[in-house]
C-alpha cells in the first residue's frame, strides 16, 4: 500500500496493456481457456508481462481475468486458488523488485442479486477464492476490471477488503452511451465504489481513448480516490469475421497528455493495445505530474443508476416517506404476505413527484423486518433509479439492506443510544454509508437546542474516530409537534441553524410532525418548511404526492432561477391546476346535451358520458336520436381518424369504451319505449383452439357491438365443435375468428371446412397477426386488418 | 453449456416503440394533453408490474447442410431460411425473455371489459419491454465476446421466422431452461405467459 501511494504521489503510473488480444497474436487458439493456457504456456505468458515491463509499466496485471469458479468451470477446471496462485507466482517472476504486480479479477460472467440469480454473499465467496490464491501467489495490489454489473462490482470488492487491506482498483467498463449495461454512469460507479472503499476508480475496454477521456472529465470533480484508464486501441471493428482494433501505437500514446490534463492517476491499455502502445503512451506521460483527488471526502448517494451530489444542491432535496408502513393498514398485510405492489407503486408515485430520494421503512407488527426491508431493498434497486435512505431501528436489518443495496446510501439514523451507535457506525464505516445523525438518547428527546447540541457533538467525536468526515453526516433538526410543545418548532430552527452554518453539515427534518393535532396541516407544513429553508435545511422528508408541498418546490424552483423561463412550473401549474380552467372554457363551448355526447364519443371521455347521456334524455332528446344522429356519426368519424392515423389505438378503444357506455344506459330505455332499432345481426366471435390471445379479438367485439352488432364472444382457445355447435343456433350468423400464431391459424380452415361439411349457412370473417388477406380467400372467409374494417366488412356482409 | 439467467433485466423504456406500435404517427395523429397523460398512466402502471427476465445459452454449432444446423448437443435446427441466417456463425446464442405474469394477468383483467384502452396500452408496453430484453442480453453477449475476438450477427431470428416452424419453441425454452423463469409451451408452440419471446442470434 505504500509503495503504491508512493508512486502515486510522484507520477502518474503505467499499467500495462492487453494480454488476451496479445496471446491471440502469439498463438493462442479460440475457445481455449485462457488461464489454462497461460500455465500451459508459461513462457510467452511470461515474455507478455516481460514485454510491458520493458515498455514501461508501472505495474502489470496478473492473466486472471477470467479466474472465478464460474468461468474456469465452464471449461472443466476446478483448481481455482493453484491456477490463480501459478499465475500470480509468473507475473511476480515477470514484475521483479520494481514493478508490481495486480491480481487481475474479472467478472463471473453471471449477475448477481438483486440483478440477477446469484446471491450476494455467495458472489463475494466465489471472489475470494480466487483473492486467496493471487494472495498465495504473491500479488501486490488487486484490479476488479471490465465489470458491467456495478454490483459484481462491490461484491468483488468487498471480497478483497474482506481479506486484505491491500490497494484495490475498480474499473467499470462503459457503453457508447456512456453506461454500463445495466444502467450506471461513470459518477455514479465512482460516488458508490470510493465510499465502499476501493483505491482507485475508473474504466476500461469498450471505447477508445477519445471516449473515456470525457468519462475521466466527467469523474474527476467527484473523485477522492485516484482515477485509472485502460481504453482500447480504439474501437473496435469486424473485419473478415474478426474483430480488429486500428488504433496505431503512436495515436494512441498521443492521448497520454490529454488523460493527464484530464487527471487521470493510472493509464494503462486494454483489448488491441500492444507493449509499443504502452511505450508510447508512458513517453507522452513521462515528467508529467499526476493531478491529486480534488477533495477527501464528498457528500453524495447513488443508487445504481442515479446519483445526488448534496452539496452542489442550491435548494432543499426531497426525500419520499411513503414506504413506510406505519399508519397504513394496506401496506402492512401486504408486507406481511411478502407482496410488493403498494410499494412499487409509492416509489413511482413518488419519483413522479419529484422525490430525489426514497426513504425505506419496513418496520410493522407482524412483519420479519430483517427480511422484508433487505427484499424492499433489492426490488427497489431495480425499480427506482432514486437513491434510497435506509430508515430501521433494528441494526441486523440496516446490516442486510447496507450489503446488498448497490450505491451509496443514506441510514436514518444513529442517534447517541448507547447500545446502538457504535455498531451503527461501524456498519456505516464499513460499507461507506452516510448517515442521519439524531440527536436524542435512550433516556431523553431533548426538547432544547441546548440539549440537542450536546448530543451532536457528542455523535460527532465518535463518527470522527471511525473516519467519517462531515460530509458524511446529515443532522435532524428532531421536528415535533407544536400543538403539544409551543417552543418545538423554534427549537428544531435553532438546531437546523447552528448545524448547517456552524458546523457546515447537511441537515435534515421529518416535516409533518410540526402540523401534528392542527387543522390545514399543509399551510403549516409548507410554511415551516420555507422557514427552515432559510436557515439552511438541506433535506427534507415529506410526501412528495401532496400536492401543496410539490408546488411550493416548483414555485421555489423559479424564485431561485433554478427553472429556466419557469417552464417546469407552467407544465406543473397547467397540470394541476390550469386543467381546470382549460376544461371548463371547452365546456363552456359545447353547451348543447347532444354535443357534450358526441364531444365525448370524440375525445373517449368514458367518465362523464352516462351523466352526459342522463342530461341529454332529461333535457328532452330522444334515445334513438342520440344513437343514430349523434353517437354512431360520432363513432364512424373517429374509425376514420384511426385510419388516416390522425387517431391513435388507445383514442379509438377509448372512444368505443365510451359509446358502450352509453349503449349499455340507453338500450334498456329504447325497448321501454319501443324505438324502432333494426333486428341486430349475430356476429359469433372466437378466437380458434389451442390460441389463448384475446386482446384484439375482445376489441373487435367492442367495436362491433358498438355498431348494433348482437355479439355472442365465445372466448379464447375454443374448439371447431364449439364453434359449430353455436353457429347453429343462430339463423345465417356472420362468424369472425381470430388467430395470432400460424400454429393455431389452420384451425380457422378447419372451422370453415366443418362448417361446409354439414352445410350450415353463415359467413365467415378472419383476423389475426399472421392472418393475410390471401390466406382468409384460400379458406373461403373474408378479411379484416383491424377493428374498424373488421365492422365496415360486417357491414358489408350484413347486407 | 450453462443457461445464463438474468434474473432482472433493466432496460431503457421503448418510449417510442410503444407509441409507434399503438398506432402513433408522429405529425400525423393529434393526441390531447390529457389523453397523453392517460396513456403515460398506463405505461407506468404496466411497467410498475412488469419484471424482466431472460435467459441465454451458446452452443457451439457441429455442422452446417443445406437446410439444417446441427449442434454440439445433438440438437438439429431444420430450416433453410435459419441455415442462411447462421452461415459463417461458428456458435449459436439462444435467447428468452418474458415480461412475467403479472403483466398478463392485468392486460386480460382489463381486456374482458374492464378498461380495454389500458389493456392495449399495457399489451403494447409488455410486447416491447419484452422484445427491449432480447436487446439487451445481445448487448450482453457481445460485451463478453469482444473478449473472446469473437462479435453476434447484427440481428436476431425467431421460431415462425420463414420456414424455422414455432414448433422449435419447444426446443428452444428446454435449451434455455425457461420454466426457471415461469415460462411454458403449449401443445400449439405459444409461449405462456404470452408475453415472452424466444429468439437466436449468431456467433461469428
Amino acid at each position: 500500500m505504500k509503495k503504491i501511494q508512493t508512486l502515486l504521489n510522484k507520477k502518474i503510473i503505467v499499467l500495462d496493456g492487453a494480454t488476451g488480444t496479445e496471446f491471440q497474436r502469439r498463438g493462442m487458439p479460440q475457445g481455449v481457456c485462457p488461464e489454462n493456457w497461460c500455465v500451459q504456456n508459461p513462457k510467452i505468458t511470461q515474455a507478455v508481462h516481460e514485454d510491458y515491463v520493458a515498455a514501461g509499466a508501472d505495474i502489470i496485471y496478473t492473466c486472471t481475468f477470467g479466474g472465478t469458479r464460474p468461468k474456469l468451470e465452464q471449461h472443466g477446471i476446478t483448481s481455482v486458488r493453484k491456477i490463480n496462485k501459478q499465475l500470480a507466482v509468473l507475473a511476480r517472476r515477470a514484475a521483479g523488485d520494481k514493478v508490481l504486480v495486480a491480481g487481475d479479477i474479472g467478472s463471473t460472467g453471471r449477475f448477481v442479486e438483486p440483478f440477477g440469480p446469484l446471491k450476494f454473499n455467495e458472489a463475494v465467496e466465489i471472489f475470494k477464492e480466487q483473492v486467496k490464491g493471487l494472495l498465495a501467489g504473491g500479488v501486490d495490489i488487486f484490479v476488479i476490471e471490465t465489470m458491467m454489473d456495478i454490483q459484481e462490482a462491490r461484491a468483488a470488492l468487498i471480497a478483497v477488503k474482506e481479506l486484505t487491506d491491500a490497494f484495490t482498483i475498480v474499473s467499470m467498463t462503459y457503453e457508447k452511451d456512456g453506461r454500463t449495461l445495466n444502467g450506471t454512469d461513470p459518477i455514479t460507479a465512482l460516488i458508490t465504489l470510493q465510499s465502499l472503499g476501493a483505491d482507485a476508480v475508473g474504466c476500461n475496454c469498450s471505447t477508445g481513448p477519445q471516449q473515456m477521456l470525457a468519462f475521466i472529465k466527467a469523474m474527476k470533480p467527484y473523485a477522492i480516490v485516484p482515477l485509472v484508464a485502460k481504453p482500447n486501441a480504439g474501437m473496435p471493428k469486424l473485419c473478415k469475421a474478426k474483430t480488429i482494433f486500428e488504433m496505431s501505437a503512436r495515436e494512441f500514446g498521443c492521448f497520454g497528455k490529454k488523460f493527464a490534463i484530464a487527471g487521470i492517476n493510472m493509464i494503462g491499455g486494454c483489448c488491441g493495445t500492444t507493449p509499443e502502445h504502452i511505450r508510447l503512451l508512458k513517453e507522452n506521460i513521462t515528467g508529467v505530474l499526476p493531478r491529486k483527488p480534488k477533495r477527501i471526502s464528498i457528500s453524495a448517494l447513488s443508487s445504481a443508476r442515479k446519483h445526488i451530489i448534496l452539496e452542489k444542491r442550491k435548494t432543499v432535496a426531497y426525500v419520499g416517506e411513503r414506504i413506510n408502513p406505519t399508519g397504513k393498514k394496506d401496506l402492512q398485510a401486504e408486507l406481511r404476505e411478502g407482496k410488493f405492489s403498494i410499494v412499487r407503486k409509492f416509489a413511482r408515485e413518488q419519483q413522479a413527484q419529484g422525490a430525489h430520494l426514497l426513504d425505506v421503512n419496513a418496520g410493522a407488527p407482524g412483519v420479519d423486518e430483517r427480511k422484508t426491508l433487505k427484499d424492499i431493498i433489492g426490488l427497489l434497486a431495480v425499480n427506482t433509479e432514486l437513491p434510497l435512505v435506509i430508515d430501521s431501528s433494528k441494526i441486523e436489518a440496516v446490516e442486510k439492506a447496507l450489503r446488498l443495496y448497490p450505491g451509496r446510501t443514506l441510514i436514518n439514523s444513529i442517534s447517541g443510544e448507547k447500545t446502538k451507535y457504535e455498531k451503527l457506525l461501524a456498519l456505516a464505516a464499513k460499507y461507506g454509508a452516510m448517515f442521519v445523525l439524531l440527536p436524542l438518547t435512550e433516556k431523553e428527546v431533548p426538547q432544547t437546542f441546548e440539549k440537542r447540541k450536546k448530543i451532536i457533538e457528542f455523535i460527532l467525536r465518535k463518527a470522527k474516530s471511525y473516519g467519517f468526515s462531515k460530509d458524511d453526516i446529515v443532522i435532524d433538526g428532531l421536528v415535533m409537534s407544536i400543538s403539544s410543545q409551543p417552543k418545538a418548532a423554534l427549537e428544531t430552527i435553532k438546531t437546523v441553524k447552528w448545524s448547517s452554518r456552524s458546523l457546515k453539515l447537511n441537515t435534515v427534518v421529518g416535516l409533518s410532525n410540526v402540523s401534528f393535532g392542527l387543522p390545514g396541516r399543509g399551510l403549516i407544513n409548507s410554511t415551516y418548511l420555507s422557514i427552515l429553508r432559510r436557515n439552511g435545511l438541506s433535506m427534507v422528508i415529506i410526501n412528495p404526492c401532496v400536492e401543496r408541498l410539490a408546488y411550493n418546490k416548483k414555485a421555489e424552483d423559479v424564485l431561485l432561477d433554478k427553472d429556466k423561463d419557469a417552464k417546469k412550473y407552467i407544465a406543473y401549474y397547467q397540470r394541476f391546476c390550469g386543467n381546470k380552467t382549460l376544461i371548463s372554457k371547452k365546456k363552456a363551448l359545447v353547451s348543447s346535451p347532444e354535443e357534450k355526447v358526441l364531444q365525448s364519443v370524440m375525445d373517449g371521455n368514458r367518465q362523464e358520458m352516462k351523466n352526459h347521456v342522463k342530461d341529454a334524455l332529461a333535457k328532452g332528446v330522444k334515445a334513438d336520436y342520440l344513437i343514430n344522429k349523434v353517437m354512431i356519426p360520432a363513432i364512424n368519424k373517429v374509425g376514420d381518424l384511426f385510419d388516416k392515423k390522425e387517431y391513435f389505438l388507445p383514442q379509438l378503444i377509448a372512444s368505443a369504451e365510451a359509446v358502450k357506455i352509453a349503449f349499455d344506459y340507453l338500450e334498456p330505455k329504447l325497448k321501454k319505449s319501443q324505438a324502432n332499432i333494426a333486428k341486430k345481426t349475430i356476429i359469433i366471435l372466437a378466437t380458434v383452439a389451442g390460441d389463448i390471445h384475446d386482446i384484439g379479438k375482445n376489441i373487435v367485439a367492442l367495436m362491433l357491438k358498438n355498431h348494433g352488432f348482437n355479439v355472442v364472444d365465445l372466448g379464447k382457445d375454443v374448439s371447431t365443435q364449439k364453434i359449430i355447435r353455436e353457429i347453429k343456433k343462430y339463423k345465417f350468423p356472420i362468424v369472425g375468428l381470430s388467430a395470432l400464431m400460424t400454429t393455431t391459424m389452420v384451425n380457422m380452415k378447419e372451422v370453415v371446412e366443418t362448417a361446409k361439411a354439414e352445410g350450415l349457412k353463415c359467413r365467415f370473417l378472419v383476423g389475426g397477426a399472421v392472418v393475410t388477406k390471401s390466406y382468409a380467400k384460400s379458406i373461403g372467409a373474408e378479411y379484416a386488418a383491424d377493428s374498424v374494417e373488421a365492422v365496415r366488412t360486417a357491414k358489408r356482409l350484413k347486407r | 453449456m450453462k443457461v445464463n439467467i438474468f434474473e432482472q433485466i433493466n432496460v431503457t423504456v421503448p418510449q417510442e416503440r410503444i407509441y409507434s406500435r399503438l398506432g402513433y404517427a408522429k405529425g400525423k395523429t393529434q393526441v390531447s394533453k390529457e389523453q397523453i397523460e392517460q396513456t403515460e398512466q398506463y405505461i407506468d402502471q404496466a411497467l410498475s408490474v412488469i419484471t424482466l427476465k431472460g435467459a441465454a445459452v451458446r452452443i457451439d454449432i457441429t455442422d452446417f447442410s443445406d437446410a439444417l444446423v446441427s449442434l454440439t448437443n445433438g440438437s438439429v435446427l431444420a430450416s433453410r431460411d435459419l441455415a442462411e441466417f447462421l452461415s459463417g456463425s461458428k456458435e449459436v446464442l439462444f435467447m428468452g425473455a418474458t415480461s412475467g405474469l403479472e403483466i398478463m394477468r392485468l392486460i386480460t383483467e382489463n381486456a374482458e371489459g374492464k378498461d380495454v384502452t389500458a389493456a392495449v396500452v399495457f399489451d403494447a408496453v409488455a410486447s416491447e419491454m419484452t422484445d427491449a430484453a432480447l436487446g439487451w442480453m445481445m448487448n450482453y453477449f457481445n460485451n463478453e465476446l469482444r473478449r473472446e475476438n469473437k462479435v453476434l450477427t447484427k440481428r436476431r431470428f425467431s421460431a415462425g421466422y420463414g420456414d424455422f416452424g414455432l414448433e422449435n419453441q419447444k426446443l428452444i425454452c428446454d435449451l434455455l431452461e425457461m420454466e426457471k423463469l415461469g415460462v411454458k409451451v403449449s401443445e400449439t408452440s405459444i409461449l405462456i405467459p404470452e408475453k415472452s419471446v424466444t429468439a437466436v442470434a449468431g456467433i461469428k
